[in-house]
Protein backbone atom coordinates (compact mmCIF):
# COMPACT_ATOMS: atom_id res chain seq x y z
CA UNK A 1 0.00 0.00 0.00
CA UNK A 2 1.56 3.71 -0.78
CA UNK A 3 2.65 5.33 2.21
CA UNK A 4 0.00 8.06 1.30
CA UNK A 5 -3.24 5.86 0.94
CA UNK A 6 -1.73 4.30 4.39
CA UNK A 7 -1.76 7.19 5.92
CA UNK A 8 -4.99 8.24 4.74
CA UNK A 9 -6.18 4.83 6.00
CA UNK A 10 -4.56 5.54 9.42
CA UNK A 11 -6.51 9.01 9.42
CA UNK A 12 -9.87 7.52 8.90
CA UNK A 13 -9.43 4.82 10.88
CA UNK A 14 -8.55 7.10 13.48
CA UNK A 15 -12.15 9.46 13.06
CA UNK A 16 -13.85 5.93 13.07
CA UNK A 17 -14.95 6.11 16.67
CA UNK A 18 -16.87 9.88 15.41
CA UNK A 19 -17.72 8.36 11.73
CA UNK A 20 -18.77 4.87 12.20
CA UNK A 21 -22.04 4.51 10.68
CA UNK A 22 -23.12 1.55 13.17
CA UNK A 23 -22.38 3.90 15.87
CA UNK A 24 -21.27 3.64 19.27
CA UNK A 25 -23.81 4.88 21.85
CA UNK A 26 -23.75 6.25 25.04
CA UNK A 27 -26.37 4.99 27.56
CA UNK A 28 -26.84 5.86 31.15
CA UNK A 29 -30.21 5.59 32.74
CA UNK A 30 -33.31 6.64 30.38
CA UNK A 31 -30.79 8.74 28.42
CA UNK A 32 -29.20 6.83 24.98
CA UNK A 33 -27.06 9.23 22.43
CA UNK A 34 -25.01 8.39 20.16
CA UNK A 35 -21.13 9.53 20.67
CA UNK A 36 -21.20 11.37 17.75
CA UNK A 37 -24.36 13.63 18.67
CA UNK A 38 -22.68 13.55 22.38
CA UNK A 39 -18.99 15.20 21.08
CA UNK A 40 -21.10 17.54 18.77
CA UNK A 41 -23.43 18.67 21.74
CA UNK A 42 -20.82 18.99 24.20
CA UNK A 43 -18.39 20.82 21.40
CA UNK A 44 -21.38 23.44 21.36
CA UNK A 45 -21.07 24.01 25.07
CA UNK A 46 -17.11 24.57 24.57
CA UNK A 47 -17.98 27.00 21.93
CA UNK A 48 -20.75 29.02 24.05
CA UNK A 49 -18.78 28.89 27.31
CA UNK A 50 -15.66 30.40 24.98
CA UNK A 51 -17.90 33.21 23.76
CA UNK A 52 -18.82 34.32 27.47
CA UNK A 53 -15.04 34.11 28.52
CA UNK A 54 -12.97 35.11 26.12
CA UNK A 55 -12.17 39.08 25.26
CA UNK A 56 -14.28 40.32 22.23
CA UNK A 57 -11.23 42.98 21.74
CA UNK A 58 -11.31 46.30 20.74
CA UNK A 59 -14.37 48.58 19.65
CA UNK A 60 -15.43 49.62 23.08
CA UNK A 61 -17.30 52.80 23.47
CA UNK A 62 -17.51 54.71 26.60
CA UNK A 63 -20.87 53.76 29.15
CA UNK A 64 -22.61 56.79 27.94
CA UNK A 65 -22.14 56.06 24.55
CA UNK A 66 -25.63 54.04 24.17
CA UNK A 67 -28.37 54.50 21.69
CA UNK A 68 -31.82 55.50 22.15
CA UNK A 69 -34.59 53.47 20.37
CA UNK A 70 -38.23 53.08 20.40
CA UNK A 71 -40.49 52.00 23.79
CA UNK B 1 -29.56 70.45 -4.80
CA UNK B 2 -32.43 69.99 -2.74
CA UNK B 3 -35.03 66.54 -3.82
CA UNK B 4 -38.30 66.67 -3.14
CA UNK B 5 -38.48 64.07 -0.64
CA UNK B 6 -36.05 66.41 1.90
CA UNK B 7 -38.44 69.34 1.06
CA UNK B 8 -41.59 67.77 1.77
CA UNK B 9 -42.57 65.22 4.60
CA UNK B 10 -45.21 62.12 3.29
CA UNK B 11 -47.54 63.40 5.89
CA UNK B 12 -47.51 66.56 4.21
CA UNK B 13 -48.30 65.54 1.17
CA UNK B 14 -51.96 65.80 -0.76
CA UNK B 15 -51.78 61.95 -1.01
CA UNK B 16 -51.45 61.60 2.50
CA UNK B 17 -54.79 59.66 2.59
CA UNK B 18 -53.20 56.72 -0.09
CA UNK B 19 -52.65 53.13 0.94
CA UNK B 20 -49.36 53.82 -0.90
CA UNK B 21 -48.62 56.74 1.74
CA UNK B 22 -49.40 54.23 4.26
CA UNK B 23 -47.69 51.59 3.75
CA UNK B 24 -44.59 53.47 2.93
CA UNK B 25 -44.93 55.22 6.09
CA UNK B 26 -45.51 51.93 7.91
CA UNK B 27 -42.11 49.70 6.70
CA UNK B 28 -40.35 53.75 7.28
CA UNK B 29 -41.38 53.41 10.96
CA UNK B 30 -40.59 49.78 11.26
CA UNK B 31 -37.53 50.37 13.33
CA UNK B 32 -36.43 53.59 14.37
CA UNK B 33 -33.84 56.43 12.42
CA UNK B 34 -30.74 54.90 11.57
CA UNK B 35 -31.38 51.34 13.46
CA UNK B 36 -31.84 49.16 10.06
CA UNK B 37 -28.28 48.82 9.08
CA UNK B 38 -26.35 50.37 12.66
CA UNK B 39 -22.83 51.60 12.54
CA UNK B 40 -22.95 51.71 16.50
CA UNK B 41 -24.12 49.58 19.30
CA UNK B 42 -24.30 49.47 23.02
CA UNK B 43 -20.96 48.99 24.53
CA UNK B 44 -22.06 45.58 25.97
CA UNK B 45 -22.32 44.21 22.83
CA UNK B 46 -18.92 43.56 22.72
CA UNK B 47 -18.98 40.15 23.48
CA UNK B 48 -18.95 36.32 21.66
CA UNK B 49 -21.81 35.72 22.90
CA UNK B 50 -23.62 38.67 20.81
CA UNK B 51 -22.19 37.26 17.25
CA UNK B 52 -24.59 33.74 16.87
CA UNK B 53 -27.45 35.37 15.63
CA UNK B 54 -25.59 37.15 13.19
CA UNK B 55 -23.48 33.83 12.31
CA UNK B 56 -26.45 31.76 12.28
CA UNK B 57 -27.92 34.41 9.54
CA UNK B 58 -24.88 34.01 7.80
CA UNK B 59 -24.96 30.22 7.39
CA UNK B 60 -28.71 30.88 6.37
CA UNK B 61 -27.86 32.50 3.27
CA UNK B 62 -25.28 29.63 2.36
CA UNK B 63 -27.89 27.28 2.83
CA UNK B 64 -30.00 29.29 0.47
CA UNK B 65 -27.50 29.21 -2.31
CA UNK B 66 -26.12 26.09 -1.91
CA UNK B 67 -29.96 25.10 -2.22
CA UNK B 68 -30.13 27.05 -5.08
CA UNK B 69 -27.94 25.46 -6.70
CA UNK B 70 -28.36 22.02 -6.01
CA UNK B 71 -32.31 22.64 -7.43
CA UNK B 72 -30.32 23.84 -10.50
CA UNK B 73 -28.74 20.69 -10.75
CA UNK B 74 -31.00 18.33 -9.47
CA UNK B 75 -30.97 14.58 -8.19
CA UNK B 76 -28.58 12.75 -10.42
CA UNK B 77 -26.20 15.93 -10.24
CA UNK B 78 -25.71 15.98 -6.84
CA UNK B 79 -25.12 12.09 -6.18
CA UNK B 80 -22.78 11.39 -9.15
CA UNK B 81 -20.73 14.40 -10.38
CA UNK B 82 -17.93 15.77 -8.21
CA UNK B 83 -18.90 19.07 -8.11
CA UNK B 84 -22.44 18.08 -7.05
CA UNK B 85 -21.01 16.03 -4.04
CA UNK B 86 -19.44 19.05 -3.11
CA UNK B 87 -22.25 21.57 -3.27
CA UNK B 88 -24.43 18.91 -1.42
CA UNK B 89 -21.71 18.97 1.45
CA UNK B 90 -21.83 22.15 1.65
CA UNK B 91 -25.61 22.39 2.10
CA UNK B 92 -25.36 19.63 4.59
CA UNK B 93 -22.17 21.45 6.95
CA UNK B 94 -23.67 25.03 6.10
CA UNK B 95 -27.43 23.44 7.96
CA UNK B 96 -25.19 21.95 10.61
CA UNK B 97 -23.61 25.44 11.51
CA UNK B 98 -26.62 26.98 11.12
CA UNK B 99 -28.56 25.29 13.71
CA UNK B 100 -25.66 24.86 16.13
CA UNK B 101 -24.76 28.93 15.94
CA UNK B 102 -29.03 29.19 16.28
CA UNK B 103 -28.95 27.07 19.39
CA UNK B 104 -25.81 28.77 20.74
CA UNK B 105 -27.44 31.84 20.26
CA UNK B 106 -30.63 30.22 21.96
CA UNK B 107 -28.94 29.46 25.06
CA UNK B 108 -27.10 33.09 25.35
CA UNK B 109 -30.49 34.40 25.19
CA UNK B 110 -32.57 32.01 27.16
CA UNK B 111 -29.84 32.86 30.40
CA UNK B 112 -29.92 36.47 29.63
CA UNK B 113 -33.37 36.31 29.85
CA UNK B 114 -34.00 38.25 26.41
CA UNK B 115 -37.72 38.64 26.49
CA UNK B 116 -37.27 41.48 29.37
CA UNK B 117 -38.12 44.91 27.65
CA UNK B 118 -40.93 44.38 25.47
CA UNK B 119 -39.05 41.64 23.27
CA UNK B 120 -41.49 39.16 24.39
CA UNK B 121 -42.46 38.89 20.35
CA UNK B 122 -38.68 38.94 19.49
CA UNK B 123 -38.58 35.87 21.46
CA UNK B 124 -41.44 34.16 20.45
CA UNK B 125 -40.24 35.03 16.70
CA UNK B 126 -37.10 32.96 17.34
CA UNK B 127 -38.45 29.96 18.49
CA UNK B 128 -40.98 29.23 16.12
CA UNK B 129 -37.87 30.15 13.64
CA UNK B 130 -36.21 27.39 15.42
CA UNK B 131 -39.33 24.98 14.83
CA UNK B 132 -39.94 25.56 11.28
CA UNK B 133 -36.45 25.46 10.69
CA UNK B 134 -36.11 21.74 11.99
CA UNK B 135 -39.42 21.26 9.73
CA UNK B 136 -37.29 22.65 7.15
CA UNK B 137 -34.46 20.34 7.89
CA UNK B 138 -36.42 17.37 8.39
CA UNK B 139 -37.88 17.44 4.87
CA UNK B 140 -34.24 17.86 3.30
CA UNK B 141 -33.05 14.69 5.26
CA UNK B 142 -36.15 12.91 3.16
CA UNK B 143 -35.31 14.75 0.00
CA UNK B 144 -32.09 12.97 0.08
CA UNK B 145 -32.76 10.77 -2.52
CA UNK B 146 -31.35 7.87 -1.01
CA UNK B 147 -31.41 4.97 1.07
CA UNK B 148 -31.14 7.17 4.20
CA UNK B 149 -34.09 9.05 3.15
CA UNK B 150 -36.08 6.26 2.60
CA UNK B 151 -35.41 4.75 5.96
CA UNK B 152 -36.24 8.76 7.74
CA UNK B 153 -39.54 8.25 5.61
CA UNK B 154 -40.70 5.20 6.46
CA UNK B 155 -39.68 5.37 10.68
CA UNK B 156 -41.59 9.08 10.62
CA UNK B 157 -44.40 7.94 9.00
CA UNK B 158 -45.89 6.30 12.47
CA UNK B 159 -45.17 9.27 14.23
CA UNK B 160 -46.93 11.86 11.73
CA UNK B 161 -50.01 9.01 11.62
CA UNK B 162 -50.51 8.89 15.19
CA UNK B 163 -51.02 12.94 15.52
CA UNK B 164 -53.16 12.47 12.47
CA UNK B 165 -51.48 14.83 9.66
CA UNK B 166 -50.58 11.80 7.27
CA UNK B 167 -52.94 12.22 5.20
CA UNK B 168 -51.77 15.79 4.33
CA UNK B 169 -48.28 15.52 4.94
CA UNK B 170 -47.12 12.57 3.84
CA UNK B 171 -43.73 11.74 4.63
CA UNK B 172 -43.69 8.83 2.12
CA UNK B 173 -44.44 11.18 -1.19
CA UNK B 174 -40.81 12.41 -2.00
CA UNK B 175 -42.78 15.09 -4.50
CA UNK B 176 -44.82 16.65 -1.64
CA UNK B 177 -41.92 16.33 0.45
CA UNK B 178 -39.04 18.24 -1.61
CA UNK B 179 -42.26 21.10 -2.38
CA UNK B 180 -42.53 21.53 1.01
CA UNK B 181 -38.38 21.55 1.71
CA UNK B 182 -37.62 23.77 -1.56
CA UNK B 183 -40.81 25.88 -1.38
CA UNK B 184 -43.05 26.63 1.69
CA UNK B 185 -40.80 25.96 4.19
CA UNK B 186 -38.07 28.38 3.26
CA UNK B 187 -40.40 31.03 2.46
CA UNK B 188 -42.07 30.69 5.98
CA UNK B 189 -38.49 30.31 7.84
CA UNK B 190 -37.57 33.35 5.70
CA UNK B 191 -40.29 35.44 6.12
CA UNK B 192 -39.64 35.02 10.10
CA UNK B 193 -36.44 35.67 9.90
CA UNK B 194 -37.62 38.96 8.12
CA UNK B 195 -39.72 39.83 11.23
CA UNK B 196 -37.68 38.71 13.75
CA UNK B 197 -34.43 40.80 12.98
CA UNK B 198 -37.03 43.72 12.41
CA UNK B 199 -37.64 42.95 15.92
CA UNK B 200 -34.34 42.89 16.90
CA UNK B 201 -33.74 46.57 15.08
CA UNK B 202 -36.55 47.85 17.00
CA UNK B 203 -35.77 47.00 20.41
CA UNK B 204 -32.47 46.99 20.02
CA UNK B 205 -30.21 43.98 21.29
CA UNK B 206 -31.20 43.08 24.80
CA UNK B 207 -28.40 44.43 27.58
CA UNK B 208 -27.42 41.94 30.38
CA UNK B 209 -29.26 41.55 33.30
CA UNK B 210 -27.13 43.82 35.27
CA UNK B 211 -26.71 46.74 32.66
CA UNK B 212 -28.84 49.64 32.02
CA UNK B 213 -31.00 48.98 29.46
CA UNK B 214 -31.02 52.15 26.68
CA UNK B 215 -34.56 51.42 25.39
CA UNK B 216 -35.86 52.30 28.92
CA UNK B 217 -34.40 55.74 28.57
CA UNK B 218 -36.74 57.15 26.38
CA UNK B 219 -39.27 59.48 25.31
CA UNK B 220 -43.16 58.76 24.58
Amino acid sequence: MPVSQAKKVTMISALGFVTDPAGRYVHWGVILISMTNLLIIVAMVIVFVLALVVPFGSGEKPPGDQERRKP
Amino acid sequence: MTTRAESVSPDETSEAGSWTVRVRNRIVGLVPPGQALPDRQPVYVASWIYVFGVATLAAFVVVLVTGGLLAIGGVSWWHVSSVGLFVNSLHLWSVELFFAFMVIHLWGKFWMAAWRGGRALTWITGMVLFLASIGTAFTGYLSQGNFASQWISAEAKDGINSIGVGAYFNVLNPGQMILWHVVLLPVVVGAITVMHVILVRRHGVVPPIDAVDPSADTEA
